[in-house]
């Protein structure tokens, strides 16, 4: 009995519901994925097979990765500068930031993606008043392209990639920075050198989490895209609904677990990643 | 199998029970818990079609309330069972997945007639019982196995009239000439009608266009790429029109008379070469509703309701004996009327329901 308990703490015993649940509903429908991944239309690794076969399947991944890493370079680079400047602001203006950055958050994402048509469109805001003032003479394509699908995918990222960055910030032990001030290094020198490399984990957590969500967007390039922008998560669920080709539809989606999962695996091999998620350094 | 047949029909006797207060609450939900079935599944599927009703699967936004009026007033009248809907739009994978979950909450699925084709044989629908179902009452070749047309929808475009009023595009070779008519184009995303429309603008003749050329149609849509914004609903492509997005805009017809409307004027339709599309009913296997739903498509069928359906939504009759009831002020729009059925071609479900899915996969691959 006691070789037992020291073997099982009781306290499995409490969180066994909780470990039961995920399994079954979370871990359960995966493990379904990859195995119509491997079943459908016949058992075998035909549908892998296709990435080989065929360009148009690795073009649409590599839009897809195109287009989250461009947009997560942005979200992350302004991402950072927003949460320097709210924790380095007063408190009063740091909430009215605050405010205005979760408001955009809960806004949902169809009435900000059909915002930027009404901005941006052929015929919107911007294209209009720059020909009203005779700035241009035919309006600029911003949206139904690739240009349109970043910059709606950027905006809705931002509050993504600050917030974790604000936790790290201010966290921070800012006497470490009046000491290298104090020990002659440069405004620069004490950003790179001191200031960067402790945000760093807040930096990778934002990445990691602007990134993983980025590949799964739909309504964004849908709508933004004008249909010839045409990304993983879009083809997934045309391959679900329209054309039945479920096999094909569950191989990417297992591509995007895998390639998702590696990036953490390649990761956690330069850092901690219990430190990006709020773990100890120890 | 057998088992799930046998808790089916208990389950459903159950919900009658419980329903005439001749089962307490609680013993049904035992009944739901025992046999492994959702309460949820219950509550929305089996008990309300056991509560004599038949569940129409839809696409939402206007079409519940137009189709309650249209039919589901008449089919009342008729049997004394009510209409509920569900209008998360019967996309063909998702009847799929409804009927091989064994958790149909679906009677009658307001879909196209090639989902037939394709979900027919493979098990996925029931058949159409033409004692019930008239085959009379649609366009020769639209009333199959597991499917029939009850409304046509069209595919045509609508054109600028500031930007073409001296001389406007008649047809799909001018949609398609960016040389002659300058200015952004749209066209459906889904390949449906924009294949068919790029080989008509190619010269191949409207009765002449299945099985589909793909690569000469593709080549067709590439042509115009630089020039095209492709839309995935009816919505997309109706503000494509009306915020000046595109100069020509292909458009399911039946928002032709809206999009007339909206942009007073300025944009007109034109039904010349229309690829008329039978959009159809058809019953998920395994309805809750079993044969009641027959006389709902049966109703539908009839000339009130393809008119009321023409009314409310603009969805063309598909019924030969509604087309000279066709009023003045609709002659434009729809594309059965005495204005324009002549003028129109007609989609091949048969070809759709076994070419489709690569079709859609090689339109998408030659636009993105």
């Amino acid at each position: 009995m006691q070789s037992f308990t020291r073997h099982f703490h009781p306290g499995w015993l409490i969180i066994a519901p909780l470990l039961v649940l995920v399994v079954a509903l979370y871990l359960g429908p995966i493990l379904n994925i990859l195995w119509l991944s491997v079943t459908d239309p016949e058992p075998g690794f035909g549908n892998y097979a296709k990435l080989g076969e065929s360009d148009a399947l690795l073009r649409i991944v590599w839009t897809t990765v195109r287009i989250c890493i461009i947009t997560t370079l942005f979200s992350v680079t302004l991402g950072y500068s927003i949460a320097y400047a709210m924790v380095h602001c007063h408190q009063r203006q740091k909430s009215y930031m605050l405010t205005l950055l979760l408001v955009s958050f809960w806004i949902s994402i169809l009435v900000r993606t059909f915002s930027w048509l009404m901005l941006l469109g052929r015929r919107g805001l911007v294209n209009v008043t720059l020909e009203d003032i005779g700035l241009i003479a035919e309006p600029i394509a911003f949206m139904r392209n690739e240009l349109g699908v970043l910059i709606g995918m950027v905006h809705y990222m931002i509050p993504y990639a600050v917030l974790p960055l604000l936790v790290s910030m201010q966290s921070l032990d800012t006497r470490v920075m009046d000491a290298s001030r104090n020990l002659g290094a440069s405004g620069a020198q004490t950003f790179w050198r001191i200031y960067l490399p402790l945000t760093m984990p807040g930096l990778v957590a934002s990445t990691l989490l602007v990134f993983i969500l980025s590949l799964g967007f739909y309504v964004t390039p849908a709508v933004l895209g004008g249909g010839k922008v045409l990304m993983v998560a879009e083809y997934i669920s045309v391959q679900l609904l329209v054309t039945l080709k479920w096999g094909t539809a569950a191989m990417l989606a297992a591509l995007m677990l895998f390639g998702v999962l590696a990036m953490l695996w390649v990761m956690s091999r330069f850092m901690k990643l219990s430190t990006v998620f709020g773990g100890t350094t120890r | 199998m057998h088992d799930k047949q046998f808790m089916k029909e208990m389950l459903q006797d159950s919900a009658h029970a419980y329903k005439e207060g001749r089962m307490d609450r609680r013993t049904f939900l035992a009944l739901c818990g025992a046999s492994g079935v959702a309460l949820t599944a219950v509550m929305a599927g089996d008990a309300e079609a056991a509560a004599d009703h038949v569940v129409m699967w839809n696409w939402g936004g206007q079409s519940e309330e137009c189709h309650g009026s249209a039919i589901g007033d008449a089919f009342t009248a008729k049997t004394g069972k009510g209409l509920k809907f569900d209008t998360s739009g019967p996309l063909e994978g998702k009847i799929k997945e409804m009927v091989d979950s064994g958790n149909v909450t679906a009677d009658v699925a307001d879909a196209d007639l090639f989902n037939a084709v394709s979900l027919g044989p493979t098990g996925h629908l029931e058949p159409i019982d033409y004692s019930v179902v008239s085959k009379d009452k649609t366009l020769p070749g639209y009333a199959l196995e597991h499917g029939v047309s009850v409304i046509l929808y069209g595919y045509a475009f609508v054109y600028d009239t500031e930007a073409y009023g001296d001389n406007p595009p008649e047809n799909w070779a001018d949609f398609f000439d960016t040389e002659k008519f300058p200015g952004m184009r749209s066209l459906y995303k889904w390949a449906n009608g924009s294949l068919e429309a790029a080989l008509m603008a190619d010269g191949v003749a409207g009765d002449a266009l299945y099985p589909l050329d793909m690569d000469r149609a593709l080549a067709k849509i590439k042509s115009i790429k630089d020039n095209s914004l492709y839309w995935g609903s009816g919505s997309a492509a109706h503000s494509m029109v009306v915020n000046g997005e595109v100069s020509m805009g292909m458009i399911w017809q039946n928002r032709g008379r809206n999009i007339e409307n909206d942009t007073e004027g300025r944009y007109k339709l034109v039904n010349n070469q229309a690829l008329a599309m039978p959009g159809a009913y058809i019953v998920p296997k395994g309805n809750p509703a079993g044969a009641a739903v027959m006389d709902f498509i049966a109703t539908a069928q009839d000339v009130p309701a393809q008119l009321a359906l023409l009314d409310c939504l603009g969805m063309t009759p598909s019924n030969p004996a509604a087309f000279g009831q066709i009023p003045e002020d609709q002659q434009d729009y729809a594309i059965t009327s005495a204005k324009n059925i002549d003028k129109i071609v007609y989609n091949d479900p048969e070809w759709w329901g076994n070419n489709g899915g690569d079709a859609v996969n090689a339109f998408l691959e030659a636009i993105s």
